[in-house]
Order: C-alpha cells, then sequence, then structure tokens
C-alpha cells in the first residue's frame, strides 16, 4: 500500500513537472534554437563538438590544432566549446567537409529535444536568460520590475519578522514544555516530600506520646525537676531526638496538651519543654529571620512561660510585622508578673482591633492575678491606644477608672469622646452627663449620634431640651430615630407630648417603631 | 498602493496578536507567582490566628447577613436554620422576600412564628416598596428579620436590606449558599487586622457543591461534578479565586467580589448609595464604585479577599442556563467597565485606573472579540495565501499549552493549599477537563461572551443612557434615580 502511494505521489509529482514545464521557450523548431544557441556565450554545463565522417578526410582540416580533431572508427570529433557565437564561424572553417555539430549536456551526447528539455529546465529555475532578454537596455529594469508581482515586504518579513516570530514562539513552547515539566517534578517531589513528612509525623507522635503520657501520670514536678540528664536523654530514641522534625513534633505536642491540660500538668509540662532543651530551638526561633519562624518562637515562648527569653520577646514589640507585634505583645502581657501595660503605651505603630481584641482577651485573664496599670494608656501618643484604654475600662467593667477619664474628656480626640461616652453609657456614669451633652451639640455626626442614645439612659431634663431641639432641625433618619428613642427613655410623656405637637410621618412611623415591643432591640 | 496598504495592514495586525499573545502569557506568569506569593503569606498568616476569640470579642465587629429570596420556597426554611446557626457573636440575618410568586414568604412565617412589626422604613437606598418587616416573637430566632418587597431584582432587594441593617459589616450572599460555620469569623478577620489602611470589602472564594455530601449545613465529602460542564467550573472557579483573585489582592487591584459571599463595610455601601440595581453586574459595579469613591477621597484602602472554601453553591450543569449566565456576566463587566470608564488609565485612580480597569478591558471584555477577529484575521491570511501553517501551528500549540499549564498550576495549587478533592478519579477527571477545555468548552464560552456583547449593543437589560454616559462620580449614584424619578 505505502508502495503505491509513493508510486502515486512520484507519478503526480512527475505530471505536473512536465505539465508545468510545456512551452516556456520560445522555440517553434530546431533552427530557431540553435539560432538562440548562436546567441549565448556561456551556459551552464552546455558544449558542442563538430563531426566529420572518415570518408571526407582532409588532412589539412583535420591538422589544424583549434580544433584538436580525436579519430574514431568512423569519423573526426573535435574538442568542446562552449562558446555559441563561436558556432557561425567554427562551421565556416569546415564547409565543404559535410561536418555537422554534436550537442552535450554534462558531457553526455543529446539531441535538440533533449537541449531543448534542459533548457526549459534552466528558464524555469532562472539560470538560463534569453539572449534578447539580456540585450534589454538598462532604463527598462523598472518595467521589469512591474511585470511581476509587487510583494511589499515580503522579504523583509521572511528574513527578519518571520524568523523573529517563528523563534519567539518556538522559545515560548520550550520554556512551557519545561515549565510544565518541571511542574510536574515539582509536583511529584512535593507531594511525596508531604507524604513522607505526614508518616514521620504520624510516626512521630505515636513515639511521643507513650513515653509524655508516661511522665505526665507516673512521675510528680519534683521528680520530673530532678531527673538526671541521663534519665531525660533516654525518654526518646536518641537517634530520632537529633532530628529537628522530631523536636518541633514533640513541642506542638506538649504545647497542645498544655493548652488543654490545668494544673500541675501544665507545670509537668512546661518543666519537661526545659529539661528536654527545647528552649534551643525556641531561642533560635526567635533569631530567624523569617517573620513566620520568630512568629512560631514568640507562641512557645508564650504557651511555655519561657520568661528567662522575655528580653528577646520585648525587642519584637515595635515589630514591623503585624503579626511579630501582635504576639510579642501578647507574649508580654502574659509573662510580665506586672501587667504595667508601658510597652503598649510606647508603640509605634496604631493597634488594629485584631490585637486589641487579643490583648483585651489575655488582659482579661491576668487582670485578675496582676497589677493592671490602665491609666499609663491614657498619656500614650498613640491614640489608637488610647482609644483601647478607653474600651478596656468599659470592657473591664473598672467603674474606679471613671474619674481618670473626666479628666481627659475635653483634650480628647473625637474618635476617643466615641468611646468614652460609650464607655460612661456601659458603666452608668451619670456624673458625666454634662459632657454627654455637650457632645450632642457636637458637629460630628457619629459623636452626635452616640451622645444622644447615651443621653436616653443618662440624660437629665437639659438633654430632653436638646434632643427636642434636634429633633426640630433637619436630621437624617437614623439620628431621628435615636433621638426619639433616647426621648422616650428619658421622659415618655414628653414623647408622646413631642409627636403630637409634630405630627411629621417619619415621627409617628419612629413612635409606632419605639413602641412595639419585638422591635426593642433595633 | 492600495496593495502595499493592505498587506501593510495585515503584518500590522499580525504584530498585534504576536504582541498580545505574549503579553496573555506574561500577565498569566505573573498572576501565578503572585498568587502563589499570597496563597503562601496567607496560609503562614492563618498558623497563628485564633478565630474562637472573634466569636466572643466585644472589640469584633457585628455582621449583618443579607441574603435576597426569590421564589425559593422549596428549600427556604433550611437554609434560614443554616445561617441563623453560624458561629459569631454578634450578626443578624436579613431575608429580603423580592416579590416571590409561590409560598416563600409564607413558609417563613410559619417555620420562624413571625409576626409583621411597625417597623419605621427608611428608604435610604431608594428601592421598589416595602411591603412588610417580620420579627419573630420567638427569642430563639431574634436574629431574624424578613422584609416582604415588591420585586425589583437582586441588587434592589439588597438595597432594602442595606437600609434596615444595624450592623457595621454587610455580608451579602445568595440564600442558597451553604456557609461554614466559621465562614464570618474568618471573613471578618481582614476587617480588623488592617491599621494603615481601611477594608473596604473581603471576597471570599466559593466551591461547587453540586454531587457533594452535605450535612448539617457544611460539605462533608468534596466530589467533582458529574457533568463536563460542571467538573470545567470546578477548573474555573479554581483559576478565579485560588489564582486570579489571589494576584488581584496582591496588589491590591481586585475589582470583582462574587455578589454570592461578599463582606463590605456598611457606612461606605451607604456612602456611595448602595447596588446599582439597572446593571446586571451589580456586584462588580459595587466594589468598583466603592473603590472609585476611596480613590477620589484619597483614603488609603484595601480590598481583600479569603481563599479559604467557606461558601458553596450549585452552578449550572445545563447548557443553556450556563450560557444565559455567561452572557449576564459579560454585560455585567461592560457596563460596569462603561459606567466607570472615567478611571481607565488614569493615574489619579492607582493601580484600580491604571492595572485592573484595562486588564479588565482588553482581556475579559475584549477577549471574545479579539479571539473571533483573530479567527477572521487566519481566514484573510489563508485567502491571500500569505499563511504559514508552521507558525500557525506553533502558535496555536503555544495558546494550547499555556491553557493546560495554567489550569495545572490552579488544580495544583488546590491539591497542595486545601486537597478537597482527594479521590483519584476526580483528580483524572478534572486532568482531562484539563486538556479539552480549549478545544470542547472555550468556543462555547467565547460564542456566549460574544452574545453579550450583542445583548448589550442591542440594549438587552441594563439601563442604556445612562450606562452608556457613566458616572462623573462615585457618588453620583446616589442622587442618580432621585433624579430619574423627578424627570418622570
Amino acid at each position: 500500500m505505502k508502495r503505491k502511494l509513493l508510486l502515486l505521489i512520484f507519478f503526480l509529482a512527475s505530471f505536473s513537472l512536465s505539465f508545468g514545464q510545456e512551452g516556456l521557450l520560445p522555440f517553434q523548431d530546431s533552427a530557431a534554437l540553435i539560432q538562440e544557441l548562436k546567441l549565448q556565450e556561456d551556459i551552464p554545463s552546455f558544449t558542442y563538438r563538430f563531426f566529420i565522417p572518415k570518408a571526407n578526410k582532409n588532412s589539412k582540416i583535420t591538422s589544424d590544432s583549434s580544433f584538436l580533431w580525436v579519430e574514431t572508427d568512423t569519423a573526426f570529433i573535435s574538442k568542446s566549446f562552449k562558446n555559441g557565437t563561436l558556432i557561425d564561424s567554427l562551421y565556416g572553417q569546415l564547409q565543404g567537409n559535410s561536418a555537422s555539430i554534436l550537442f552535450f549536456v554534462y558531457e553526455e551526447k543529446t539531441n535538440v529535444e533533449g537541449l531543448q528539455s534542459y533548457l526549459e529546465t534552466m528558464y524555469a529555475t532562472g539560470d538560463f536568460v534569453l539572449a534578447e532578454d539580456k540585450e534589454q537596455p538598462e532604463n527598462d529594469i523598472m518595467l521589469l520590475a512591474s511585470s511581476n508581482n509587487y510583494q511589499p515586504l515580503d522579504a523583509y518579513k521572511n528574513r527578519l519578522l518571520g524568523d523573529f516570530k517563528l523563534l519567539a514562539v518556538t522559545l515560548i513552547i520550550l520554556f512551557f514544555i519545561f515549565t510544565a515539566a518541571s511542574m510536574i517534578i515539582f509536583m511529584l517531589i512535593f507531594k511525596s516530600q508531604r507524604n513522607q513528612r505526614e508518616e514521620n509525623i504520624k510516626n512521630y507522635e505515636n513515639e511521643i506520646i507513650g513515653p509524655l503520657t508516661n511522665l505526665l501520670f507516673e512521675k510528680d514536678l519534683d521528680e520530673i525537676s530532678q531527673m538526671s540528664d541521663q534519665e531525660i536523654s533516654e525518654i526518646f530514641p536518641r537517634s530520632l531526638f537529633k532530628k529537628r522534625l522530631f523536636k518541633q513534633v514533640l513541642i506542638e505536642r506538649i504545647i497542645g496538651l498544655n493548652k488543654k491540660m490545668k494544673g500541675e500538668f501544665k507545670d509537668k509540662l512546661k518543666t519537661l519543654y526545659k529539661r528536654l532543651g527545647l528552649v534551643e530551638l525556641t531561642k533560635a526561633n526567635l533569631k530567624d529571620s523569617r517573620w513566620d519562624k520568630i512568629a512560631s518562637g514568640l507562641v512557645q515562648v508564650n504557651e511555655m512561660d519561657l520568661s528567662e527569653l522575655i528580653n528577646e520577646v520585648k525587642s519584637y514589640t515595635n515589630s514591623k510585622n503585624f503579626h511579630v507585634r501582635s504576639l510579642a505583645g501578647a507574649t508580654l502581657l502574659n509573662l510580665s508578673e506586672k501587667v504595667d501595660l508601658s510597652f503598649l503605651k510606647d508603640q509605634d505603630y496604631p493597634l488594629s482591633d485584631w490585637q486589641q481584641m487579643n490583648y483585651l482577651r489575655i488582659i482579661k485573664f491576668v487582670g485578675s492575678s496582676k497589677f493592671l496599670n490602665i491609666p499609663i494608656l491614657f498619656k500614650s501618643k498613640n491614640p489608637s491606644v488610647r482609644e483601647f484604654a478607653i474600651k478596656m475600662v468599659r470592657m473591664l467593667g473598672r467603674v474606679d477608672l471613671i474619674a481618670e477619664l473626666h479628666m481627659i474628656n475635653e483634650a480628647s480626640m473625637e474618635e476617643e469622646k466615641i468611646e468614652l461616652i460609650k464607655t460612661y453609657d456601659a458603666l452608668g456614669a451619670h456624673m458625666e452627663v454634662e459632657f454627654i451633652n455637650n457632645c450632642m451639640l457636637s458637629n460630628n455626626p457619629d459623636l452626635k449620634k452616640i451622645a444622644v442614645k447615651a443621653a436616653g439612659n443618662l440624660g437629665n431634663s437639659y438633654s430632653e431640651v436638646i434632643l427636642m431641639d434636634i429633633l426640630l432641625q433637619n436630621i437624617d433618619f437614623r439620628l431621628r430615630r435615636a433621638c426619639l428613642t433616647s426621648l422616650n427613655k428619658l421622659n415618655t410623656q414628653t414623647f408622646e407630648k413631642f409627636v403630637a405637637t409634630q405630627p411629621l410621618p417619619e415621627n409617628k412611623a419612629l413612635k409606632a417603631q419605639i413602641q412595639d415591643p419585638l422591635l426593642s432591640n433595633v | 498602493m492600495y496593495n502595499f496598504l493592505f498587506y501593510f495592514l495585515i503584518e500590522l495586525i499580525g504584530l498585534f496578536y504576536l504582541i498580545l499573545s505574549f503579553s496573555v502569557i506574561v500577565i498569566y506568569f505573573i498572576i501565578m507567582i503572585l498568587s502563589a506569593l499570597e496563597m503562601r503569606d496567607y496560609r503562614r498568616k492563618n498558623r497563628f490566628a485564633d478565630y474562637e476569640d472573634i466569636i466572643t470579642s466585644p472589640i469584633a465587629p457585628g455582621v449583618s447577613i443579607l441574603a435576597p429570596a426569590y421564589n425559593e420556597g422549596s428549600n427556604i426554611v433550611q437554609n434560614v436554620k443554616s445561617l441563623l446557626s453560624l458561629h459569631y457573636g454578634k450578626f443578624e440575618v436579613i431575608i429580603i422576600n423580592d416579590g416571590s410568586k409561590d409560598d416563600t414568604l409564607t413558609k417563613l412565617l410559619d417555620a420562624f412564628e413571625l409576626q409583621k412589626v411597625s417597623y419605621a422604613y427608611n428608604p435610604e437606598i431608594i428601592t421598589q416598596e416595602v411591603k412588610g418587616v417580620y420579627k419573630s416573637q420567638n427569642k430563639s430566632y431574634r436574629r431574624l428579620t424578613v422584609i416582604d418587597k415588591e420585586n425589583g431584582g437582586k441588587a434592589d432587594a439588597l438595597n432594602a436590606g442595606i437600609n434596615i441593617s444595624q450592623m457595621e459589616i454587610l455580608a451579602c450572599i445568595d440564600v442558597d449558599c451553604i456557609l461554614a460555620n466559621d465562614s464570618l469569623t474568618r471573613m471578618v478577620r481582614p476587617f480588623m487586622e488592617e491599621t494603615n489602611r481601611k477594608v473596604i470589602a473581603v471576597g471570599g472564594a466559593i466551591g461547587i457543591a453540586n454531587n457533594c455530601d452535605v450535612q448539617d449545613g457544611t460539605v462533608t465529602k468534596y466530589r467533582v461534578p458529574q457533568s463536563t460542564l460542571g467538573q470545567f467550573q470546578v477548573i474555573e472557579y479554581c483559576r478565579a479565586f485560588l489564582m486570579g483573585r489571589m494576584a488581584w489582592a496582591r496588589i491590591n487591584g481586585l475589582m470583582l467580589i462574587s455578589g454570592a459571599f461578599g463582606f463590605f463595610r456598611r457606612d461606605l455601601v451607604l456612602k456611595v448609595g448602595g447596588y446599582f440595581p439597572k446593571t446586571v453586574g451589580e456586584d462588580m459595579e459595587l466594589v468598583v464604585r466603592m473603590r472609585r469613591y476611596m480613590e477620589e477621597k484619597k483614603i488609603p484602602y484595601k480590598v481583600s479577599f479569603i481563599p479559604d472554601p467557606l461558601c458553596w453553591t450549585e452552578v449550572p450543569e445545563d447548557v443553556d442556563v450556563l450560557g444565559r449566565q455567561r452572557n449576564r456576566w459579560m454585560r455585567g463587566t461592560i457596563e460596569t467597565l462603561q459606567l466607570h470608564r472615567k478611571i481607565g488609565l488614569n493615574p489619579k485612580f492607582g493601580i484600580l485606573g491604571t492595572i485592573s480597569y484595562p486588564f479588565w478591558s482588553v482581556f475579559e471584555k475584549m477577549a471574545p472579540i479579539i479571539e473571533i477577529f483573530g479567527l477572521i484575521y487566519t481566514l484573510i491570511l489563508l485567502i491571500i495565501g500569505d499563511f504559514s501553517a508552521l507558525y500557525f501551528v506553533a502558535l496555536l500549540f503555544m495558546i494550547y499549552l499555556l491553557s493546560l499549564l495554567v489550569s495545572s498550576f490552579s488544580i495544583l495549587y488546590e491539591q497542595i493549599s486545601y486537597n478537597n478533592y482527594k479521590n483519584k478519579s476526580d483528580l483524572k477527571k478534572l486532568i482531562w477537563i484539563i486538556l479539552i477545555e480549549p478545544l470542547y468548552i472555550h468556543p462555547k464560552v467565547l460564542l456566549w461572551g460574544l452574545k453579550g456583547h450583542l445583548d448589550f449593543i442591542i440594549g438587552k437589560g441594563g439601563w442604556g443612557q445612562m450606562i452608556r454616559t457613566g458616572f462623573k462620580t462615585a457618588e453620583e449614584r446616589k442622587t442618580i434615580e432621585a433624579q430619574a424619578e423627578k424627570s418622570l
């Protein structure tokens, strides 16, 4: 089948070749062809010779050295000539000797048809040019050019752009293949490493849990403290204990247990952590350049109460990295003997809500057992720290600090005033009603709204007057709702009277809402 | 002369496509790198986050969950119960019945012992008429509020919800979405973390729930959908959420937060006038308008993104429904870009104007047009005989490989980060889809996109003239409807 196909292709190719060659040269017959030859000085691979039968031997002619005759059985054959323009003159010298001309292509003898076919091929490839074309005057070159199909930028495109584009595409394809292969290799390596790591962690956990449980339940705190180095080193297999991953798993396991357990167990775990020399790993983490390693170290210090590393922790309280300085702050709050909060006071960076939430949790936890110096924060240069201090008073229910807060009422920024009013409201600080009344007159809409809300719980008769004044102004709906709610809380009769005398549709609608028991929290 | 011009033009177009192809490659590689960096940082940060604190902390912000419902009678009760059971301290659930024709409202009233209350509804953002507000007599459902209103579309329903919401953060979701129990704590975290910049919105990744096991409102077992279109969307969602949005979040260039699961700062939403109900791309439009407002006011801000799978939704597996969805997405994109064309290539709008907007204009909005024009260009080359088969095949192969690379990377990403699709057969199915997607599914997506363009041109949906004119400022949206009503 394949062979047949090849034959077919060959046939088609030769067919198209011969078809394509037909009639390219304008030679009507052999005389025209010879006429053309006489005009050509050099046709590649073409030569001609002269031939004289022996019967016509003429010693004068055959001895002419310009022909270099060679004798054969039947004739004399001249040397090869290339220059066609000499045909006539050479032939003239041989007149009367029945001389004829022989054509050779690639030194092979050929007839007129063969020569014509050869010239056709040469003409098609541009290697043979008709004599009349050669003789065109030079100034006709533009006409010649215009007779060709014009293809702008074609050569330019092929040489530069075409190759450049293909080269770029090829390079990208190679790059993609390389990247894809790298990605697959990476995926395989990553998966196998992760599987291996998970397998190791599982094995290590199995190795750890038994000895750790035994120690916690069979030995008391003093016994663990007094264990010799020899005994300590025999708790876990030495070959494993040298491995970093094993130590990491051990640390995670101890910290995990520490979070879940209470009382003496916590102390045992902390002692064990130190006796096993895991503190060195924590120290190394704290000195690492990667923020997540430092953060891990801080978590370890915090969970294991490693107060000997408190100075290292302090150096991170003003770290550029949010997570590091948050954890450092939390650790300091947890480990400091007295929570003087001075590190917070000196914070350069604003405190985020996330940090405040974490700090508040720890402060709530340690506040009952340690001295908590909140007022120091009221003097911080950092507004977010001052706001947090006010929030803490509210959230820790520190009624004893209301007097301290009162001192900062007027000097506070508007955001702080909002927190102050919320705090007074939450702690029921009726003595601050004047401050609240003043804030109700503020131009800051947020401060005004909070003051109006607080006035509902802490206000006096002057507050009622201010509320009604505000309600008579063209105010937004939410403020109107807050005013009417507060007025209703302060004095229901005044509220009813006001709505009756000011029967705006929104006042009526809000009255219905305020008095709807299902909407008491809205 | 004309001959010369024609061939010169052909050369120029060829050069344009070449530059475009290389730009696509470079951009996708940048996206891959940026998303990898962002994911690495996110996972590192997550190791030190204790989400339990947020649930009870008085410092954590309150969240108003807004869920519009239209003809959701079959599942509404189950969905609302699931929302009410989320683990968070301070939140309310506002269901907006957007003129449902089925028994959605009745079912809600019965199941949650709701009563119409005398709520003084104030349309801070203009909406269709609110027929009633309902609260429960049962204290277990004290967090629930139901609004019954005339039908006005999703954006209008959300605006009604915004008008009565009480909390600092708005969580705009689709009511049929399945939310993870800890979804609120995780989504709220970015709002609490930033100090120097205000976080104005947080987007979340959306998982595909088709064919997955769901128990107590949480996906317990992941499986890829059974249909080819469903599987294709798994890859597409991985590409969009794990790669695209993570990369944009890295450079603070996010322009889109999915309407099915997005968190916004309420005060800012009110300042810019809420959702724009006259566009089908209301989710994208709101984010762009909020960002534009912050840029105009020169307030430092950030739009964050959480890649954890916290929300799952059923995706359409029917070709017609999917086609309509994509058509809508395309129109939404065109309308949003049109409304905010003032910000395009405007350095005054920072990353939004100089990077995000041009990217969306060229690689999202114009992509179908450029692709179809590329096909026409190839045909012209064939006809005039200036066609290089070698070059064509090489370019085609290059783009095909790029598609494989990007899709494989997103799946690899999913495997490394979450490894939800644990089953090997699922992975094989996804790899098969990656191989056939450029040839089998992409042409469909292209046609849907073109249809979107066509529908936009003939004025299907949208608010014709307004969208063509665009907003002069971000705040213009607040007054535009009032003006329109007056003119009527």
